[in-house]
């Protein structure tokens, strides 16, 4: 049975095997990418993106920044997908409509790019219309400004699978291997947790509170309800939590036992964040339908950046769209506190000791995480703290946080292999 | 009154000992499910200071309104000054070498 992604669309993976994929790149020109292009050639390849092919051409990125569509005027989209290179790239490497690229990563064949046009934009117009702003200080308009001088739209197909490092090759898990494992995990309806953190209790409830919403009316003779966890791996920034910590400590409320295999799964998606709040939580409900997911948790300020969005812009634009143009719920809520009157966790839309409320923001946590004083469990699982240290001896050269020396020598998430 | 920024000092069994000695035990809070906190304040000035001088420090002004995310070391030191001085007004002090 075909497997339906966003859109209504067949997710249908784009990857050749080896020996069609050497005969296929047999004289073409190699140019090679960086890694936020590399990621996102992942996910169109396997699906991710879906209905997208390949690189956006002109009409889908003008009607996907002025009505928020691709250009058939009916699949929703909201966050451009584009492949930029330079006049002169394009002159050097004879890039025109109709011919093939062959792009390359770590200098080894990844993907066949089929140009299909070559085209002008507007930087300033596509950074007001995704983000609201121009101002260069937003995160998503510096890359939008940062994006070379032209754009080139056309299909990708990869010809070299990514050789996925440890510790992440057990979350690597593309769409159509999450649906099976759905099927056979017997989960009817699946809820997504969008992360780039190491989960405190706060997070832990906020997967809770999303899990209870999103079981609804099913009995609970099986367990029918899952929590996907997934992760987001892209660019980092100096003092966010390293990758490693993130996907392994996520994973370990499953393993310690907060959750379990019968309610709860870790996985990843490429994506350099564009912090584009209402439109990038509409971009990640696209995301997750193709993973096979039913719902999606928004909480507060969803994939937002300083005060350009408010609390509630991402929940107001999801809900004018979500009977009509998705197929996935979205799921709201709250931040969760502790309350020192209740002793326990609670959220802000149920407790009334309001003046009692101890909020945890995660920048207060990874303070106490960089101070090494070992939380209450109440505020984050003992498990999850040791297993944060072990990380930062491990991997993060004795830090937890991303710094100049993690950046340089950390181990990629993933490579490509030379094609045998 | 001037608006004051707390710096957090997470304080463990260790530190809380420190703190009895020094006489600042009281000063302590329960910030986060009996997690022991005592907080040294920065005024305008001190707070641009911090942040100008210790990049990776980051202001919370949505949550919590302090000033998080500063080195380790520099956190001990300042940790340390509190107890050697035996007061938690020492941000003056603690700046002047920077």
């Amino acid at each position: 049975m075909a497997e339906l992604g966003h859109g209504g669309k067949e997710i249908k993976e784009r990857i050749l095997g080896p020996e069609e994929a050497k005969k296929k790149i047999k004289g073409l020109t190699e140019y090679p990418i960086r890694s936020q292009l590399a990621n996102e050639v992942i996910d169109i390849a396997y699906g991710y993106f879906s209905p997208l092919e390949g690189f956006m051409g002109k009409a889908d990125v003008e009607s996907v920044c002025k009505k928020m569509r691709l250009k058939d005027g009916k699949t929703v989209w909201s966050i451009p997908i584009v492949f930029d290179m330079s006049s002169e790239e394009i002159a050097k490497y004879g890039v025109k409509p109709k011919t093939s690229l062959v792009l390359t990563f770590n200098g080894n064949p990844m993907a066949i790019f089929e140009i299909e046009e070559v085209y002008e934009y507007d930087k300033k117009s596509m950074a007001k219309d995704v983000f609201g702003t121009d101002e260069a200080k937003h995160p998503g308009c510096a890359r939008t400004y940062a994006l070379k001088d032209k754009l080139v739209g056309g299909k990708i197909t990869l010809v070299n699978k990514p050789k996925i490092n440890e510790p992440y090759v057990p979350y690597f898990l593309p769409p159509l291997q999450l649906r099976k494992i759905f099927k056979e995990k017997g989960w009817k309806r699946i809820v997504a947790h969008q992360t780039r953190n190491v989960p405190h209790t706060g997070h832990e409830w906020l997967m809770k509170g999303a899990w209870f919403q999103t079981y609804g009316e099913l009995p609970m003779d099986k367990p029918y309800v899952g929590v996907l966890v997934n992760a987001i791996i892209g660019e980092k920034r100096a003092g966010d939590y390293i990758d490693e910590a993130i996907i392994l400590t996520q994973d370990e409320l499953r393993k310690a036992g907060y959750f379990g295999d019968h309610n709860h799964l870790t996985s990843l998606t490429f994506w350099d964040m564009r912090y584009a709040g209402p439109r990038e939580a509409v971009f990640h409900a696209a995301l997750r339908t193709n993973l096979g997911l039913t719902h999606h948790m928004f909480g507060r300020d969803h994939a937002g950046v300083g005060t350009y969005y408010g609390p509630y812009d991402a929940h107001r634009m999801l809900g004018q769209l979500v009977e009509k143009d998705l197929q996935i719920i979205p799921v709201y809520s709250e931040n969760w506190l502790y309350c020192p009157h209740c002793g326990e966790i609670t959220s802000e839309s149920l407790c009334n000791h309001k003046k009692e409320w101890q909020k945890f923001s995660g920048t207060l946590i990874r303070s106490i995480v960089q101070d090494g004083v070992k939380p209450p469990r109440l505020i984050f699982r003992p498990e999850v703290f040791d297993l944060v240290l072990e990380c930062a001896e491990k991997y993060g050269f004795g830090s937890p946080f991303v710094d100049a020396e993690y950046l340089k020598k950390r181990i990629p998430v993933f490579e490509i292999p030379p094609l045998k | 009154m001037a608006d004051k920024y707390p710096i957090n000092l997470w304080v463990n069994e260790e530190r809380y000992q420190k703190l009895e000695k020094a006489g600042l035990a009281a000063m302590c809070q329960e910030m986060l499910a009996g997690l022991k906190c005592i907080q040294v304040y920065c005024n305008d000035a001190q707070r641009d200071k911090v942040l100008k001088v210790f990049p990776t420090a980051k202001f919370d002004s949505a949550t919590t309104k302090s000033i998080e995310l500063l080195p380790r070391k520099v956190k001990d030191k300042i940790f340390d000054l509190v107890v050697e001085k035996q007061k938690i007004d020492i941000m003056d002090e603690f700046l002047k070498q920077f």
